[in-house]
């Protein structure tokens, strides 16, 4: 499916960047959400994902306060968890980011920890 | 295929596993498997997919590599059902402050999240257009499954959204680029000629129709190379992408010489 360009910046009060999720990837999950799932209007995904960015941002937002409570710079999936747990529209998501390891949650995960403190000290230059 | 078969399962018949836990553990024992130390790259555009590639397809943990199957389909590669990691992390990083850092952990969560929040809300459209026996999940459904999932912050500034996008589909832009009427004005050599009247709904579309009214049989070719740059850019200008029809009547219509002056455009399904 031909993503649309950067035209589609012109809907966000005129800042010039494109659509920042592709559609057709949107398209592809909304249809995977059913078997009954037929047709989705070109519109639709179009206003997902702007509804994705709204998302995005709420979840994050909401998961840095929880780290920010916990004196933190870095976000952690626990972060992300708890931000879930405390919001009501977020309930969906708690079987999906139940924390597995409590042992291991100091460090967001026995094998993970690594990864993350890889990512942390070099998280100047990645992120 | 199991879904707890590494890190213990997760609670709850959604079944869903840390993907990082997953993948950072099998990491780790592929690595040891091949004595190299394990690599977190956030450098590539998908995290999860560059640890895939690290991973021999002997090695016997990766049986659960593959995200297993949600609603029994056939396995899927991640990048299929997840947004891209680097959007996601991009649109994060509008709302975290500068000096804020996110784990991987975190970035995948997220990622996850965005998925089951497009079927959570999708599923709820969909079933509002069985009920009312309407094939198509429209836009209008998706915003509507949102206020009625609790999202209602979401639905005043999405119906905003649309309108935008409507009218301006609608119009065929009330939107010039100056990039792009630069560009025209630069490749087509300095033939721009001052537009020909147009009647006022067409008015706006001067912008970029600019080159393309005034070079009749020449302006293909040159649309085509133009078109190279801007096929991104142009695209949507001239055709809605999804052809739901309903807005894109209007603008393209509108008189013979934008008739003229658009048929060009159907060079631009190479873009689609």
């Amino acid at each position: 499916m031909r993503q649309p360009g950067i035209y589609s910046g012109i809907l966000s009060s005129g800042r010039k960047e494109p659509h920042s999720l592709p559609l057709a990837r949107i398209k592809k999950i909304m249809k995977r959400s059913g078997d009954d799932v037929k047709m989705i209007s070109g519109e639709a995904p179009i206003v997902f994902a702007k509804a994705c960015e709204l998302f995005i941002e709420e979840l994050a937002r909401r998961s840095w306060n929880v780290a920010v409570q916990g004196k933190r710079r870095t976000l952690h999936r626990e972060d992300v968890a708890s931000a879930v747990a405390a919001t009501e529209v977020f309930d969906f998501l708690v079987g999906l980011v139940a924390d597995d390891d409590h042992n291991n949650g100091g460090g967001g995960g026995g094998g993970a920890s690594r990864s993350n403190s890889a990512n942390s000290s070099a998280g100047g230059a990645l992120n | 295929m199991e879904r707890g078969g590494d890190a213990g399962g997760s609670g709850g018949g959604g079944g869903y596993i840390n993907r990082s836990r997953r993948h950072a553990k099998q990491r780790e024992a592929a690595a040891a498997a091949l004595g190299q130390p394990p690599v977190s790259d956030d450098s590539s555009p998908n995290v999860r997919g560059a640890a895939k590639f690290r991973l021999p397809a002997a090695n016997p943990d990766a049986a659960g590599q593959e995200p297993p199957q949600r609603r029994s389909l056939p396995t899927l590669r991640e990048q299929d059902q997840y947004m891209p990691i680097a959007n996601v992390i991009r649109i994060m990083r509008r709302i975290l402050p500068a000096h804020a850092k996110i784990s991987d952990d975190a970035k995948e969560t997220i990622q996850e999240c965005v998925s089951e929040y497009i079927s959570f809300v999708t599923g709820e459209a969909n079933e509002r257009c069985q009920r009312e026996q309407r094939k198509t999940v429209t836009a209008d459904d998706v915003i509507w499954a949102m206020g009625k999932l609790g999202f209602d912050s979401y639905v005043e500034p999405l119906s905003l959204f649309l309108a935008r996008y409507r009218e301006t589909e609608g119009d065929r832009a009330s939107y010039r680029d100056p990039m792009m009427l630069k560009r025209s004005s630069n490749d087509f050599g300095g033939m721009v000629m001052p537009p020909p009247p147009l009647p006022p709904q067409q008015q706006q579309m001067v912008g970029y129709m600019q080159g393309n009214f005034l070079m009749q049989s020449d302006h293909l070719q040159q649309q085509q190379q133009q078109g190279m740059y801007d096929g991104g850019l142009m695209n949507g200008y001239y055709r809605d992408p999804f052809g739901s029809g309903s807005g894109s009547g209007s603008g393209e219509d509108g008189g013979g010489t934008s008739q003229n002056g658009m048929s060009g455009f159907d060079l631009y399904s190479q873009y689609k």
